[in-house]
This record gives C-alpha cells, structure tokens and sequence, in this order.
C-alpha cells in the first residue's frame, strides 16, 4: 500500500512527498541545462534535513492511506538548505577544476526511486525505473555522474528492471586532484551502500590523503567490516532504532576524532544531531 | 547502558577480533569455506536426491532415517522413538527448538534436560534463547545465580565464582547423562555419502548426550546434507573458525550405532554407544525456498553466529528481533524459511556488514530485500523481480 502511495507521489510531485521542486535546483544556476553527462542530485543533499519529518509521516500512511498524509508542501529549512547548495557547489567546481564538463536538469531532474527499493517495493521501484529511463532517453543523457550513493545505488540496479544503458558515475571516481582546507584530523563515517555495496570505499580516502588530509582508522571503528550505519534507513520503519544506532555510532567515532567526516547527505542528516563537527568530503576539500 | 548493551559490547570485544586473528593465523579456512559453499549449493540444486542418499546411506550403517515435512510430522516421529516416562538429554539444536521438542516431549511424560550450559539456563529460566552460539547472552552472571539457587536448591550466591557455577550445573546433569535413556543433538553437517552426522563442540556435553544413552536421534534440517563426509567435517571446521572458537574443543562424528570389529575383526553392533541411531530430517519450508534464486541463499549459513556480531539492529535490538531460535541477520532469513514471518526481514538496514564477514557470502541485504517485498505484497513468492 504504502508503494502506490508513494509511487503516485512520484508520478504527481516527481518526488516521494510534497515539496517544492524550485529548492532542489536552487544551488545552480550556471550550468548548462541538460546534455550528454548530466550532474544527477535526486534531490537527496537539498531534502536529506527533511527525511525525519518523511519517516514519521510513514508509519501514518500506512494506517490512513485514504488521507494522503504526504500531500502537504514540506521545506527544509533556511540553513539547511544553504548547507546543501554550499556542498553542491563544491562537488561541481570541484568536477570542473578535475576537467569534467556536465550539465544538469534543473526541475526536469527525476527521482531515483531509492526509496522504493530501500523499503522493499521492488515492482514499484521497477516502474519507477522504467518510467525515468525513457524520460532520460529522451532527454538524450547517455552519461550519469551521481552525488550521493543512495541514488547511485538505486541507478546502478536499474538494469535489473528494465534496458537501462546509460552510464552512471559517482563524483567520486572522477576527481583525482583536490586540496585540503584544513589541518585537522577526521575519523570517517563510511557510508554503508559506498562502503560495501558500490566499491569507492577506497576510492575518498584516497580523494582525502592526496588532497593532504589526515585519517584516523580503528578496525573496531572504522574497518569494512565492523564500521556501521548512521540508522537513517531504518528510521521510515522504526524511528526510534534509527536514532539509537545514530547516537551509538557517533560515541563510537567520538572516540577517535572529534571531527567526523560522511560522504552522503543522509549520514549527515542523522549523525549531526548528536554532534556538531560533522562535515562532509565537499566541505573539507577544494 | 542498558544491560543488553554492556553484555552484547562485552561478546563484541571478545568475538570480533578473536576472529579475525584466527582467518590470519589459519588462512586455509577461506578456501575451506569456499569450497563448501559450492558443495552446499550443489545439494540445494537438488534437494530431493541427496535427501534420499542420505537415508539410504543411514540405513546402511545399521542407523534409521526419517524425512518429514514439518514440525508436527518431526515431533510424532521423534516421540514415537522416545515414548513416554523416559529420561532424555538433549544436546543445543536449533531445529530442536523451532519444532517446539522439548517441551513436547515434556508434555507427554519424559524428563528432558538441555546439556549445553547456556541451553540449560534458558530452560531453567523458561526464556527463549537470545543468540545462536551464547543462547544465555543476555544473562549477567548474577542473575544465573540466583536462578541456579531458586531452580536447582543448591547453595550458590552472587559472590561465587564463574568456575563455582559451572561446576553445580557439571554435577546436576552428570547424573542426567548417566541415567539418560535417550540423548537428542541436532547436526552441525550430515554426510549424505556416509550417513554420518558432524558435530562440533567445546563443552563435552555432545559426546555424552550422543554416547551415554543408549539411543541416539539426531534430528538436522534438509540444508545440513552435504554431498560427501570430507564435506561435512569442512563444515564442521569452517563453522567453529567463524564463530571464534577454533580450534574447537571437540568435533563428533556419529556414523549409525555403536559398533566394534575386534572379534574376528567383524564388524558388530551396538558395542558400549548407543545400540539405536535415528535421523530425522526436517524440511519445514527448507525445499520450497530451495527453489527461489534468491530466498535460496538463506540455507547456505552455517549458523556460525558472526553476522550478529557486526550488525547494528541486532547490536541495537537483541533478542527481539526475529523468531527465536532465529535472531539477528540470519535470524531475519530464517523467520522466513521456517516461519514465513516477513515482519523480521522489515528491520534491516542494509548496511552490509553481515554479507562482508558472512563465511558462505550469503548476500543477506538482498535476500532480507526480497522478503521484505513478499511482506509487503510488492511481490509475490516466485516472481522474477530483483532476481539477479
Ligand atoms: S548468515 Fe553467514 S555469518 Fe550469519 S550465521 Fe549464517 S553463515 Fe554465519
């Protein structure tokens, strides 16, 4: 139930709930407007300060499904929302000043349906896949350089679903060449899906070290195979647990540094309410 | 903190890096693991041939074998064994537990004992267990006193020792064994070549509930057969290594009735062991799963207990989460394949942890993907979705 309601948000708002798409584009203004290699936000970084408010409509959704609790506009706010647009102006110039040319779809830009497969609506988020691949088809994009990894995640799966042949790339992967702001030491807080699922677990340390940055690494901490989630996935289905993990993982990083680094907007969003250094790669780098 | 939390960081800092040290120092068990999980999959491809192999390889050895296809089947053949008025000791089994044996026993008439000590505790305390390896996890040493004290009128307090509380359970169920009339284990690996059942353990309390009585039923699920013996003991070996406890104290291996050869060099049986050998093997849901590409991955664990240790809902929730005796990542597969109970499968985070220190590289995300979306009516059982 709570897959077709999301999935009728998506086919009305472009987006899993109510929100304005003027503040998803918000950060740009000048670059191009589509092309072959499009920079793909979903809006994740812009909304990820209102997942809160989304996991605690869920489980009224799923009660009163006939009252579309996700029908009211919801905004993140003010400075929040700047924090976001800052981190993604750095992750463009920062593909720039690296000599990757890119365009971006502004509102047209489609959600990835990550949701939809994080929940487990598989069928729904097949649609889903399928109606955003025929619209980036037409839109003649052939190249996808995503910003956070739920969506790269969600992308990548999309073959499973449907004739899906456009290349997806993480930021990531195409700066080689970035410099450090600060001279302080990080302990990073990996994000599950880049960690374990998609590979660039090595790939922003590296960013980091090159860059001149310093790292703090404790297998019990920060290892592949014992570091954990922020809780944020979680929350749509318990609140609670999610804030549970999210404090236990921030004592645990405490421990090691003061000053936490994330590489996803949802990391953030859930950690930085038990702490105030938290930044992201793009904060830290230039 | 709460208690749960101190004692699950407690088995955290003792486990995590206890196995890690050990796939160092013996780097065979990675190639050992993989090997087995081809050898598992090789049964779960065709289930019904290797369930029959099995049985005819059982009754080769002089032993009994039964298939059954669910709890209540698997608790009328077991009692018809077993009767009524008898002393039974049971060694820790998870099927055991998910068919509800013991207490079933218990109802029509026996005196039943688990042996393994955690086991035992859960049982004095009527609770359900709370890990796979540490079922009594969640207990401080404390409380195990005083329910030693209340449940077995011996003169222990919290001031005694660890030793001094394992040696009043030594002495309780000494005299259990040695009066038993029929000893129950579960499998850690059935050999469906030789019809030998694997066991791995530390405590000794196996071989007694194996050796002693003179009846032995072990009772395995279907996804315990492996193609041939070397497999089993692989098995045997690979599970220890995961769980930390390697080398473990004790492996087991119970090929039909006791026998010997030593007159005439003739093989004969029962010798001093059991004089009867039964298997009983559960399929429970096991087959059905078998069939789905992704659901299927669920019957390669080995039960070693490591994805527990790493994932942040189980580290979060403990014990209530998942079915018992199914907890945690692999507890959340299980609900499903025993049960059919998706509520589990809701709680997971994806986080991964479990598919990277998982020592048969069961993808347990996907697998816990796709129940949640038969829970939620996305799909249903069998359709192609996400399949790859
Ligand atoms: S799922 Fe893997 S790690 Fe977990 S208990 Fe089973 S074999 Fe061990």
């Amino acid at each position: 139930m709570l897959g077709k309601i999301i999935l009728q948000n998506l086919e009305k708002h472009d987006f899993p709930y109510n929100i304005d798409k003027k503040i998803c584009s918000g950060w740009a203004n000048d670059l191009p407007k589509g092309g072959e290699t499009i920079l793909f936000t979903s809006c994740m970084h812009q909304t990820a300060s209102l997942s809160d408010t989304f996991s605690r409509t869920i489980p009224l959704a799923e009660k009163v499904p006939s009252l579309s609790v996700f029908a009211k506009l919801i905004k993140p706010n003010k400075e929040q929302l700047e924090r976001s647009y800052k981190v993604l102006r750095n992750i463009a110039s920062l593909l720039k000043k690296n000599g990757v040319n890119f365009g971006y779809l502004y509102e047209e830009e489609p959600y990835s349906g990550a949701i939809l497969l994080e929940l487990g609506y598989l069928n729904e988020f097949g649609i889903h896949a399928e109606r955003v691949t025929k619209f980036l088809k037409e839109k003649g994009v052939k190249r996808i350089i995503t910003v956070d990894p739920h969506t790269h995640n969600a992308l990548n799966r999309y073959n499973e679903f449907t004739k899906f042949d456009i290349e997806v790339v993480n930021y990531l992967e195409l700066v080689k060449d970035a410099k450090i702001k600060t001279d302080v030491s990080f302990v990073i807080h990996d994000s599950c899906l880049y960690s374990r699922f998609l590979g660039l677990r090595d790939v922003y340390r590296q960013i980091l070290t090159n860059a001149g940055g310093k790292i703090v690494e404790d297998l019990m901490v920060t290892s592949k195979e014992v570091s954990y989630c922020c809780g944020s996935p979680i929350k749509p289905v318990n609140h609670e647990l999610g804030e549970k993990v999210a404090k236990s993982r921030v004592e645990q990083l405490k421990k090691l540094s003061e000053n936490i680094l994330v590489v996803c907007p949802m990391c953030y969003a859930n950690l930085s309410k038990y702490h105030n250094k938290i930044y992201d790669l793009a904060e830290v780098v230039e | 903190m709460s208690e749960w939390e101190i004692a699950v960081n407690r088995a955290i800092n003792n486990n995590v890096p206890k196995v890690f040290q050990i796939l160092n120092k013996y780097p065979y068990i990675l190639e050992l693991a993989k090997k087995l999980r081809e050898a598992k999959l090789q049964v779960l491809s065709n289930p019904e041939k290797y369930i029959e192999e099995t049985i005819n390889s059982v009754k080769r050895i002089g032993g009994n074998a039964y298939f059954v296809r669910d709890a209540n089947e698997a608790r009328e053949v077991i009692s018809k064994i077993v009767g009524s008025g008898k002393k039974v000791v049971m060694g820790k089994s998870m099927v055991a537990y998910e068919i509800g044996l013991r207490k079933y026993l218990q109802s029509i008439g026996n005196e039943v004992w688990e042996t393994d000590l955690g086991e035992f505790l859960i049982q004095l305390a009527d609770e359900p267990p709370s890990h796979i390896l540490a079922p009594a996890v969640h207990m401080t040493k404390e409380r195990i006193a005083k329910l030693i004290r209340e449940k077995l009128h011996v003169d222990v307090d919290v001031n005694s020792s660890h030793e001094e509380l394992v040696a009043k359970v030594r002495e309780f169920l000494r005299e259990k064994f040695i009066k038993a009339d029929v000893g129950i284990t579960g499998a850690n690996a059935v050999a469906a070549d030789t019809g030998s059942v694997i066991l791995v353990e530390n405590e000794g309390n196996i071989r007694m509930s194996s050796v002693l009585p003179t009846v032995h039923i072990a009772v395995a699920g279907v996804e315990k057969i492996v193609p041939t013996f070397y497999d089993a003991l692989t098995e045997a070996t690979v599970q220890a290594a995961f769980a930390g406890l390697y080398p473990p104290t004790y492996i087991n291996v119970s090929s039909g009735p006791s026998s010997t050869g030593d007159i005439e060099m003739k093989r004969v049986s029962p010798a001093h062991g059991p004089k009867e050998f039964h298997l009983v093997i559960v399929d429970n849901g096991r087959i059905e799963i078998s069939r789905d590409e992704v659901l299927k991955e669920t019957l390669l664990c080995i039960r070693c207990g490591r994805c527990h240790m790493h994932c942040p809902v189980y580290r979060v929730e403990g014990v209530d989460w998942g079915d018992p005796p199914y907890t945690g990542p692999m507890g959340a597969m299980w609900s499903y394949a025993v049960y059919r109970d998706t509520k589990p499968a809701m709680y997971c985070m994806h986080s991964g942890n479990c598919k990277e220190v998982c020592p048969m590289k069961i993808n347990i995300p996907r697998v816990l993907e796709r129940i949640k979306a038969i829970g939620n009516g996305s799909i249903r059982d069998g359709d192609g979705y996400g399949k790859k």
